[in-house]
């Protein structure tokens, strides 16, 4: 990328950010602090978390959002997590608690950093604003600093009260998804964004997928709907939030989310993985990049997939 | 339309009216809804129906300056005929009505606004006194018998909203416990006198539990009392249900029903669909 900076800057030309899954994801390197943007059933980058899991990014640690959805399932059945730090994984009603989250958890193969939402954001905001932690009150006299001792109390200097020092969650590379962005990396969420803007600030590294590039001409007229400004890279993925919603452009896919989750709970329930990895074959491994992937859900289901 | 209460056993109305009977959840967010003050704010969180409902009640019902954040957005549905229940809490149909639409990190980050806040928090266990746990249940921390699915926001909503209620649609002695094998949220810790304070906590710890059996408050001691009981319970299930021992308020009597105003506004305006049923 840097040989692509030069010349485009020698040539007087600025430089597009947009590139493709397989690119952005080689970015990922083992062992990084990984983050997955959007909200429960809502806008999670799959085309990005799909092709982490082909490319078989191994001890990843993985900041889910502050509601996390079923990505983060899928993600700890196919081997990638090591270390998960979000405070919930579940689906709502389709899934009160991800089941493979859930069984790896219990089998203590998986490290669970507990966290509550707001302890969380203090985290992300203490990486933004490059401090060792963020204080936070909510907290004290609960379990939290006992199951997760990296939450420490300590004195606060300006009125001698006791607080919970909350770690600065330093992510290496953010993986998002919105609805539109130009080629430079404005990028534009639908309607609240969820806690993607709090994500991307604590990032060394952003990639959004977007569901449309679109001109910087449409991105200056709403300059103030520009939730990502300066996006690292950018990856053209419509569709790119399947089997999960994208406001705007289309709802969940309730039946293929339903479907998941049965695979994932037999494995809960009998210790058997053949049904996940059936699911991780034929919709992970087996698909060559998320064209094929789409091709294998299928124009009718896709659209179908309106949102009212 | 008169203010009678209505709602008994039988579903019979004072005027002697056959009407459907109250079902448990509908007791429950008939509790709800009386308690909550107009002028207050109450956030609705993902999946739970029953405090959706008693909010919107109260609402609907008595509270046209209340504020109800619903799916990330603040809205006023006072006017609304019929508020749609949506499955999920990222649905955007919350728009049509939001005169606000917060990105989640600063609903997470501002909490000054929350004073006027009542909140509902759920958990896997709930404890005497009124503690919450939504991590897991199991001695081993790092082998939990059973991971629940996390904290998610309770651990701050309790602390930085004016007042909450704890809510569990089971009353079951696996729920209702005599103490949380992890607290997620602190209610009034091991009921030792003082402890939220200890803490710098802003506000006052639950002010009830609600189930679909009853109502428990808290006594001076900190510990729960069985406040009231809904239509169709009798005190001997409650106990029997319960997994911790607890008094018996002598008020304790049936939990009040909705007059037939509030009855209709929560069938015809609230739960088309029935899912209190």
């Amino acid at each position: 990328m840097t040989t692509t900076d030069t010349s485009s800057a020698a040539a007087g030309v600025r430089r597009s950010v947009v590139t493709d899954a397989r690119d952005a994801v080689e970015l990922v390197k083992d062992g990084m602090t990984v983050a997955i943007g959007g909200f429960i059933n809502a806008s999670h980058p799959m085309t990005l978390v799909r092709e982490l899991i082909r490319q078989q990014r191994r001890d990843l640690a993985i900041v889910g959002a502050a509601s996390a959805g079923l990505e983060m399932d899928i993600l700890i059945a196919s081997g990638c997590a090591r270390k998960v730090i979000t405070p919930y994984v579940g689906a709502e009603g389709l899934g009160a608690i991800g089941p493979m989250f859930r069984a790896m958890a219990q089998r203590g193969e998986l490290e669970a950093v507990e966290l509550d939402e707001a302890m969380y954001y203090a985290g992300l905001r203490a990486a933004a604003q490059c401090l060792p932690f963020n204080p936070w009150r909510a907290g004290l006299g609960t379990s939290y600093p006992v199951v997760n001792p990296s939450l420490v109390e300590f004195n606060d200097p300006i009125r001698g009260e006791t607080l919970l020092a909350v770690p600065a969650i330093n992510i290496d590379v953010a993986l998002l998804h919105a609805a539109i962005s130009d080629k430079f990396g404005n990028v534009q969420h639908n309607g609240t964004g969820f806690g993607d803007r709090a994500i991307a600030a604590a990032a060394d590294t952003v990639v959004v997928s977007v569901e449309r590039l679109v001109s910087t001409e449409q991105i200056r007229q709403n300059p103030a709907a520009t939730s990502v400004a300066g996006a690292d890279h950018v990856v053209v993925a419509p569709y790119g939030a399947h089997p999960f919603g994208s406001d705007g452009h289309y709802g969940p896919d309730i039946a293929h989310i339903r479907g998941y989750v049965e695979a994932a709970t037999t494995f809960l329930k009998t210790g058997r993985r053949d049904s996940v990895d059936e699911y991780l074959d034929r919709f992970v491994y087996g698909a060559t990049d998320d064209v094929d992937y789409l091709e294998r859900i299928g124009l009718r289901q896709l659209l179908a997939l309106g949102e009212y | 339309m008169s203010d009678t209460v209505i709602g008994t056993a039988e579903g019979l109305s004072d005027n002697g009216a056959v009407v459907p009977t109250l079902s448990p959840k509908e007791s429950m967010a008939v509790a709800i809804a009386h308690d909550l003050r107009d002028g207050e704010w109450v956030e609705v969180g993902a999946n739970l129906p029953v405090p959706r409902a008693g909010a919107l009640l109260a609402h609907l019902s008595h509270g046209p300056n209340m504020t109800v954040m619903l799916a990330m957005t603040k809205v006023n549905l006072f006017d609304e005929p019929v508020v749609e229940d949506f499955e999920f809490i990222t649905d955007p149909r919350a728009r049509r009505w939001a005169e606000a639409y917060y990105p989640h990190d600063r609903l997470l980050s501002d909490m000054r606004f929350r004073r006027r806040g009542v909140f509902f928090c759920g958990g896997i266990q709930v404890d005497a006194y009124g503690n919450s746990n939504l991590i897991g249940t199991g001695e081993d921390y790092g082998r939990l018998k059973f991971r629940g699915p996390g904290g998610i926001g309770t651990c701050n909503a309790t602390v930085h909203n004016g007042r909450y209620h704890l809510v569990t649609t089971s009353h079951d002695p696996r729920v209702l416990v005599e103490r949380c094998d992890y607290v997620s949220a602190l209610g009034y810790g091991d009921g030792s006198q003082g402890i939220r304070e200890r803490h710098g906590l802003p506000y006052g710890g639950p002010s009830s539990i609600i189930t679909p059996l009853c109502v428990f408050t808290f006594g001076p001691d900190r510990r729960a009392v069985l406040s009231s009981v809904h239509p169709g319970t009798t005190i001997d299930e409650v106990v029997e249900r319960t997994g911790f021992t607890f008094e018996i308020s002598d008020t304790c009597g049936e939990t009040p029903g909705p007059t037939p105003r509030e009855l209709e506004i929560l069938r015809t305006r609230i739960d088309r669909n029935g899912a209190l049923q």
